[in-house]
């Protein structure tokens, strides 16, 4: 009773910043579906878009006229979006359109209106090799490169940012042997292999300093230089602390069960080998930097926000790029801001903000502070029937929350590390490296 | 002229032609030439272009020249031509069953199930299930014992997008033997740990379809127990994920109540995630927590409660109130709660306060007397109808505890006509007898300002006659007033969030399709599939909603003691039972 896709499964990936005019598009089913997306779905969509308060509050999955879905996804400037007239999964599709945008940019680097127009025959044709009839095919850029050229004048960049060669022969190869990330023959002067751990701290911390909820989640990333068809072993040291990990596909899913390490036959170039997610209970909450606040209010109009940032537990190493940003409320002026350390800057493009940045913060420092200091424009006297209440109901007049933003170069907050990393089937020397790295994530503090 | 050996001029070519193709059909076929005998080209990439450009053309006279080619590019030695080839049969049969099936193409691609290239197989399963969507009834094709070991082969070593049709496939297959289940089952569930969500999520939707084929209970316990951390990965994705995984989460738990709850942290809301993924979150929040973990909900919720949404907001203070009336232990805290919300004396805040507050009372009877006052503190900010209904409500109920209610209830009653709001008139009328009925001597003028004014003139008919019906009690029969009014109500039950049980499996076995995550069959939405299966589309079904928590708390359970008095008003069922 249900399939997976069908034709005109996603009529049409329109991507525009004002979706009455597409900036592209292209349509995987007959003529009368094709009419019915064009004409009526994509200004109906249009319409809920701007029905929203704002861009972001719009649903994802939305039921849409002429019993078609419109699922779209928002990334930057653009909104690509996914038609559907027929019973898919809806992540299908969510992440066909993920995949779309990062071919996209690894194709063309950054995306806007204006370099897609400019690549609009590759745009076009990476839109049909990556879906056919309306099922996806493929996303994984090192298949596309097989078959749709690299635009020329992007091939410097890529080269340089991705550190692939590409490969000299123009006419692009069909790569279906049971290993597809990684095509015959590739040479490489000098063979190396760097791996990257970067784990990210998604946390919010109450005012108090006291954790409200942690997660630490992490990516190996990889790049690549060897010679032939290399088979890779790479051994962490803890890998049952690995929650939940997915590998790309070029991992042996077998062998990780069997025995905890990670076999695989690595595609050239930069690639996410793994992504993983510590168990909660595994792991101690562990915050690279102590961050408290103190609200108070002088008057109805006049706040005071004390923020201070200590190093906490990083292992010894320096907190650096510490950025904290606080939203204040729309009404805030004559704001001013005094800090110990670092250096602020006061924004106003559409909410009033301010930013404190920190080079570095290292365990043997004394802590940073940052005062805010800000008037609440007196409540429009248009109140409804209750004097003293706040009027408009829900505009909060005082600031709730503060992001963070930080790095610890070379270190892991969970303590993941790797043992070993071994070259089977190829015997040259091959020059290994490994980093670690801990971020921030989505990093809040509460007021 | 389509003569060119630049491969990328010529697809660009052949874009133009598919275009083309739907504005000038007839012209098309003059490009034939060039596409046979480029199916005949050297390079398979070409080969495979011209294939699917012939394909794509859905022009009715080319599909004559497109059978030869075809039968040759099925069997052609590359994979890439096969795979295109194969999903080319799905274009043909869409345009004419007859040719698909007289030139044996349906026979083909079952045949290519046993490809040896996975692509190829993963290829030939989405196009087989598209033709079971296109000839309804008609069962082209049905997944057999034999294919599965060949799928289950291929699934590990294909693209993500192909282990997804054929997670597809087998999530609706039905296993012959139990022992074939588990194999299946275990067999797939490394799948859980793929970067894809997609892929993630089609795995956890075969393995709750077949709980009902697997009946070891170790084994059970140990598919839900893998399922929980993709899952978990899944919320640290992009907002748009989230929202998908939340919804789908959603449905999860109404299976499995336990699965999440130990990981309640995780759900709890960033002030920067949208609004869409924050409503889904308040919704997983209050179904996962446990009585042990009402604390730091009580006081994340108080969180929210303080932001800018007011619908947000409003939830959130619903969903304290859920808490309250679920577990008794936290009954206390989350009142404490609420009376500080109460003192943020923001607007909107208040109104929902109040409200909830009602549900909780009614829910503890007696047990939060001494809160009241400072609840009467903040009776001039109460200006929302149903707000004021819930105040006036408790007013009367706790009349003996409040020092000053005469003056309270008096000047209540002095605008009683101008309250525009039924409820509101028929909570004065209510409250004003309670409050006579316990206090004879202090409310004998009220009681009488208040049945005066309704009887004579509201225009309201309800609310005049049950002032009437008052009256008459009042002065025939003081006890049996006490009797009417005074009785002790049926407690609060929390209204089920819960989707109805056939609708709940119907959406299990569609997990993470646009249906689980619109919470609606998808013979209600989806164009083509109800009008083949002749389903009236505004059937019943269409809304068992989702929580809409509105009065949520309370309407369970209701029409106890209504001694004989019925007004057709759903709305406020409490006021049912207030007597």
């Amino acid at each position: 009773m249900r399939q997976g896709t069908v034709l005109g499964l996603y009529c049409s990936a329109l991507i525009g910043e004002n979706l009455q005019t597409p900036i592209i598009q292209k349509h995987w089913c007959n003529d009368v579906s094709i009419q019915r997306a064009s004409l009526i779905v994509v200004p109906a969509f249009a319409k809920y878009l701007r029905s929203v308060p704002s861009l972001h509050e719009a649903e994802p999955v939305w039921s849409a006229p002429q019993d078609t879905v419109c699922i779209h996804i928002q990334r930057g400037e653009l909104v690509y979006l996914g038609i559907v007239s027929q019973e898919v999964p809806a992540l299908e599709v969510l992440e066909l359109l993920e995949g779309v945008v990062l071919a996209l940019v690894e194709y063309i680097g950054h995306l806007s209106e204006l370099t897609i127009k400019e690549n609009f025959a590759t745009v076009y044709q990476l839109l049909s090799e990556m879906v056919d009839s309306g099922s996806a095919v493929t996303t994984d850029t090192s298949v596309l490169r097989g078959l749709v050229p690299v635009p020329s004048l992007v091939d410097r960049v890529i080269e340089n940012v991705s550190g692939i060669g590409i490969r000299t022969e123009k006419r692009p190869d069909v790569n279906t042997s049971s290993t597809p990330w990684r095509s015959q023959g590739i040479r490489h002067t000098n063979n190396e292999f760097f791996v990257d751990i970067v784990e990210r701290i998604d946390a919010t911390v109450g005012a108090d300093g006291s954790v409200v909820s942690y997660d630490v989640s992490g990516d190996i990333s990889c790049k690549s230089r060897l010679t032939g068809m290399p088979e890779l072993l790479l051994v962490m040291n803890r890998a049952d602390a690995m929650d939940d990990v997915a590998f790309h596909p070029c991992v042996r899913t077998s062998k990780w069960h069997a025995e905890r390490v990670m076999g695989f036959v690595p595609p050239d170039g930069q690639f996410k080998l793994a992504s993983f997610h510590i168990a909660t209970d595994a792991a101690p909450r562990l915050l690279p930097l102590q961050l408290r606040a103190a609200v108070s209010r002088q008057s109805d109009q006049s706040h005071t926000i004390e923020i201070s940032a200590d190093a906490g537990q990083s292992g010894n190493k320096l907190v650096e790029k510490i950025q904290v940003r606080v939203p204040l409320p729309a009404q805030a002026y004559n704001i001013r801001v005094q800090c110990k350390a670092g250096t602020h800057a006061v924004s106003n493009v559409r909410l009033p903000q301010v930013e404190w940045s920190l080079k570095s913060l290292s365990p043997a420092d004394r802590g940073a502070r940052l005062t805010i200091q800000y008037q609440v424009r007196a409540p429009s006297a248009a109140g409804t029937g209750a004097p003293q209440l706040s009027p408009s109901p829900g505009s909060s007049q005082s600031a709730l929350a503060a992001f963070v933003d930080f790095e610890v170069a070379g270190y892991s907050v969970s303590s993941i590390k790797v043992d070993s990393l071994k070259m089977l089937v190829e015997s040259y020397k091959l020059f290994k490296g490994v980093r670690y790295v801990t971020k921030a994530g989505s990093f809040q503090l509460r007021f | 002229n389509m003569h060119t050996d630049d491969l990328e001029i010529k697809k660009l070519i052949y874009l133009y032609l598919i275009n083309y193709a739907k504005t000038q059909p007839d012209l098309v076929i003059l490009a034939v030439n060039t596409f046979v005998k480029d199916a005949e080209d050297t390079n398979p990439l070409i080969r495979a272009l011209a294939i699917r450009t012939m394909g794509c053309l859905h022009v009715q006279e080319v599909l004559d020249h497109l059978s030869d080619p075809l039968r040759k590019c099925l069997k052609d030695p590359s994979p890439y031509v096969r795979k295109t080839a194969v999903m080319c049969v799905a274009k043909v049969y869409d345009l004419s069953p007859t040719t698909a099936e007289e030139n044996g193409f349906v026979e083909d691609v079952r045949r290519a199930l046993s490809d040896s290239n996975p692509m190829v197989i993963s290829n030939a399963v989405t196009v087989l299930t598209e033709i079971n969507e296109m000839a309804p009834g008609q069962n082209v094709w049905r997944l057999d014992a034999k294919s599965v070991p060949t799928l289950l082969a291929a699934v590990n070593e294909c693209v993500e997008w192909g282990q997804i049709a054929i997670l597809e496939a087998l999530a609706d297959y039905t296993p012959k033997t139990e022992k074939e289940a588990e194999s299946i089952c275990e067999r797939l569930l490394p799948r859980l740990q793929h970067a894809n969500g997609s892929v993630v999520l089609t795995t956890v939707r075969l393995l709750l379809n077949y709980e009902k084929y697997v009946h070891r209970a170790d084994l059970l316990s140990q598919f839900t127990k893998k399922m929980v951390p993709p899952l978990i990965t899944l919320l640290s994705s992009e907002p748009e994920i989230q929202y998908v995984a939340l919804r789908n989460i959603n449905i999860i738990l109404q299976r499995h109540p336990k699965l999440l709850s130990k990981e309640i942290r995780v759900f709890f809301c960033k002030y920067n995630d949208p609004i869409y993924v924050k409503y889904e979150k308040l919704d997983v929040l209050v179904r996962i927590c446990s009585e042990r973990n009402t604390e730091p909900l009580l006081n994340e919720l108080k969180e929210y409660a303080r932001e800018v949404d007011v619908d947000f907001v409003r939830r959130a203070i619903q969903a304290i109130g859920r808490l309250a009336i679920r577990y008794e232990s936290s009954a206390d805290k989350a009142v404490k709660v609420l009376i500080e919300l109460l003192q943020l004396k923001v607007n909107s805040v208040v109104q929902d306060v109040v409200v909830v507050l009602r549900d909780v009372f009614r829910r503890y009877p007696r047990n939060f007397a001494d809160v009241v006052p400072t609840l009467c503190e903040h009776i001039d900010y109460v200006n929302e109808p149903d707000a004021k209904a819930a105040l006036i409500w408790i007013l009367g109920e706790y009349s003996e505890h409040i020092s000053n209610i005469s003056n309270l209830l008096g000047t209540c009653i002095e605008s009683f006509l101008e309250e525009e709001d039924e409820g509101v008139q028929l909570a004065l009328v209510n409250s004003a007898v309670k409050f006579f009925l316990k206090r004879p001597q202090q409310g004998q003028a009220l009681v009488l300002k208040a049945l005066q004014t309704a009887t004579e003139k509201c225009a309201n008919p309800d609310v005049r006659d049950r002032a009437y019906i008052y009256w008459r009690l009042l002065s025939a029969d003081p006890n049996a007033a006490r009797t009417v009014a005074l009785v002790e109500m049926p407690p609060v039950e929390l209204e089920s969030a819960n989707l109805s049980a056939p609708l709940l499996e119907e959406l299990v076995a569609e997990l993470g399709s646009v249906a689980s995550v619109l919470q609606k069959p998808s013979r209600l939405f989806v164009y083509k599939k109800a009008d083949k299966a002749g389903v009236p589309r505004d059937s019943e079904m269409a809304y068992t909603g989702l929580d809409d928590a509105e009065g949520g708390a309370v309407s369970a359970g209701d029409n106890g003691t209504t001694g004989g008095i019925d007004t057709s008003n759903e709305g406020e069922p409490e006021l049912l039972i207030s007597f």
